[in-house]
């Protein structure tokens, strides 16, 4: 027998209260993983989106909203002037409810732009010309919207038809409606406004060329802001309050789980009193004591952060499916998320323990005679 | 005989285990005297049976001889060393005494052996020396069929059995049992103090027997009878080694 099988056993004896905690330590993990990983599969999303479009650069005004705030479509001309932008290419970028889906990205494009290059017809055709009142969706938009080509499609007021399925190379690409920015403009009444540039530095700059580019466009457009592709999101406050809540939800959760375990330790501390008494009786010294509260329920952590982890993507998998956000999450379900996570039940479970552990240990020896 | 938990005085005093003067202890800020002044020696290998009435302090004064409790004033030592001052009381504990409780103390779950190797946690032994030395012990008290048994599933007579092996787990010199026939059936309780006698024997151990029965008493070499905290008699055994 090790000691390691003594912590165990401390677990098996009462397995329901045991199960009940990693139950609550669990849902927190899976808050944790869950939310995290889709807030920050937000952000990857439109990372992997601007790197399909071949993007370098984006400007944009991100503020509070998640969608970029519009301004002058006369920057665009401004930036291209600058050396070093290969191209640039005007966008109106938007998140709204199209038809039955509640939320999907709206991206129009500057006809003739670098941004279409990356669509690849699936079925269909592209539009013809700037202003021909038509779209093509992405192919996870269509499956979403349930559309094919020749189907009619509402886009604010106007009805405009569908004419072709693309892939973009990417989860937002692919669950977007994709159309002209002259037509975009004219049906929103948005005339001479876009909200961001998408722009291509010459070819061969370095990552440190590309950051002082962003550095040169911010001195001479003032009214928006220029970042590496990727990297613009981060900016926004509004996605910054997003990635917040779900760390504040997360840990509202792991809270719930801390005093789930704390109170589990607690309790089998003050049940398993004469044991502790008995163990001091017979030579175990005081910081054995707590070395086996403190694994019992680091070890109760770890079997909560395991099974927290497994829930919460399982749950994130089944979000994915759901209509509501099909095709714009990409959430992220790294290696690194996971590690962290169960990192974090560990930690979670020594907190916990910290004091049953202290409590365990000011008990006295005398007391196994009294018994 | 663990380094940290004792000095070179032990040498001096070889003979003499445990020595008491003027030994105190009180609870409640005074309201109850457990232990009122009192004054013994205890010799190595000499087997002490402490009787008298329930209060009257004969399991206050096992605790402080196990350093489980502090007295509140006099000296007490052992080998020289005085115990509430000892450096390190858990190693005491683990290597110098061992203790036998009259309600057994086993840990339920954990099997015979398991319960056996707890005390040699506290050494450098390995999982596979403790698991050995605690499967030997079990032998030496006739329990080689039952290593794997947990409390629950052994009889009251077993039980002790484990609890004498658990006691001598780290080879200890002293001997402290606490009324280890209590909760005995008259047949198992004869067999169990057979077995600790056989112990004390063999092993030349220093044993100090808590117990309110008097047959049990006469089996010892020495008596002490105790009183509302205070010796009242100190006397040597009528009977020979051999009819003890």
């Amino acid at each position: 027998m090790i000691f390691f099988t003594i912590v165990v056993r401390g677990l098996l004896r009462r397995p329901v209260r045991t199960g009940l905690t990693l139950v609550g330590i669990s849902i927190g993990i899976a808050a944790v993983v869950a939310l995290v990983g889709i807030s920050r599969g937000f952000e990857q999303s439109w990372a992997s989106g601007m790197k399909a479009r071949g993007t370098d650069v984006v400007v944009s005004n991100m503020g509070s909203a998640l969608s970029p705030k519009p301004f002058s479509s006369t920057v665009r001309d401004r930036i291209a002037k600058l050396p070093n932008v290969a191209s640039a290419c005007s966008i109106f970028v938007d998140l709204t409810s199209v038809e039955d889906s509640s939320m999907m990205v709206v991206s129009a494009r500057e006809w003739g732009g670098f941004s279409w290059q990356n669509l690849k017809l699936i079925s269909g055709r592209m539009p013809n010309d700037a202003m021909e009142p038509v779209v093509v969706l992405g192919q996870t938009a269509a499956e979403s919207l349930k559309k094919k080509v020749g189907d009619p499609i509402q886009l604010e007021a106007k009805e405009l038809s569908v004419v072709g399925i693309v892939d973009g190379g990417a989860l937002v690409e692919n669950g977007s409606v994709i159309l002209s920015l002259a037509l975009f403009q004219q049906i929103t009444g948005n005339e001479g406004k876009i909200n961001v540039i998408d722009l291509r530095a010459t070819p061969g700059m370095s990552e440190d060329d590309v950051k002082r580019l962003c550095v040169e466009i911010n001195n001479v457009v003032p009214e928006a802001r220029a970042m590496v592709a990727g990297e613009h999101l981060g900016n926004s406050q509004a996605y910054r309050f997003i990635r917040a809540m779900s760390w504040g939800t997360s840990l509202l959760a792991v809270i719930v789980g801390v005093l789930g375990v704390m109170n589990t330790m607690l309790m089998t501390v003050f049940e398993r009193k004469q044991e502790i008494c008995i163990l001091l009786a017979i030579g175990w010294k005081r910081g054995r004591i707590i070395r086996m509260v403190l694994l019992e329920s680091a070890l109760l952590g770890f079997l909560g952060g395991v099974v927290g982890v497994l829930i919460g993507t399982v749950g994130v998998k089944v979000m994915e499916k759901l209509p509501a956000i099909h095709g714009l999450l990409e959430p992220d379900l790294s290696a690194r998320l996971v590690v962290m996570s169960v990192a974090i039940a560990v930690v979670v479970g020594v907190i916990s323990g910290l004091y049953p552990a202290w409590r365990s240990s000011r008990l006295s020896p005398g007391l196994a005679l009294q018994g | 005989m663990n380094p940290s938990a004792l000095t070179s005085e032990s040498a001096k005093s070889k003979d003499c285990v445990f020595k008491a003067s003027g030994l105190k202890k009180e609870f409640d800020d005074g309201s109850v005297q457990a232990l009122r002044g009192v004054d013994f020696s205890i010799a190595q290998g000499e087997f002490v049976a402490v009787i008298g009435p329930s209060g009257c302090g004969k399991t206050t004064l096992l605790q402080m001889l196990g350093a489980l409790d502090r007295p509140s004033a006099g000296t007490l030592l052992y080998r020289g060393n005085s115990i509430p001052d000892l450096p390190d009381p858990s190693a005491y504990r683990a290597h110098e005494i061992g203790i036998i409780f009259q309600a057994f103390h086993l840990l339920p779950t954990f099997t015979a052996v398991e319960n056996v190797q707890m005390p040699m946690f506290e050494t450098d032994r390995s999982a596979v020396q403790r698991s050995e030395r605690a499967s030997a012990l079990l032998k030496s008290v006739g329990l080689d069929h039952r290593l794997n048994h947990f409390p629950a599933k052994l009889s009251g007579g077993e039980r002790q059995r484990v609890a004498i092996a658990r006691s001598l787990a780290n080879g200890p010199s002293v001997l402290l049992a606490d009324e280890p026939t209590g909760n005995l059936d008259s047949e198992n309780a004869h067999l169990i103090l057979d077995l600790i006698i056989r112990l004390h024997r063999e092993n030349n151990m220093t044993l100090v027997l808590v117990t309110h029965d008097m047959t049990i008493a006469q089996r010892a070499q020495r008596t002490i009878q105790m009183m509302d905290g205070r010796i009242v008699s100190d006397q040597k055994a009528t009977l020979t080694p051999a009819e003890i």
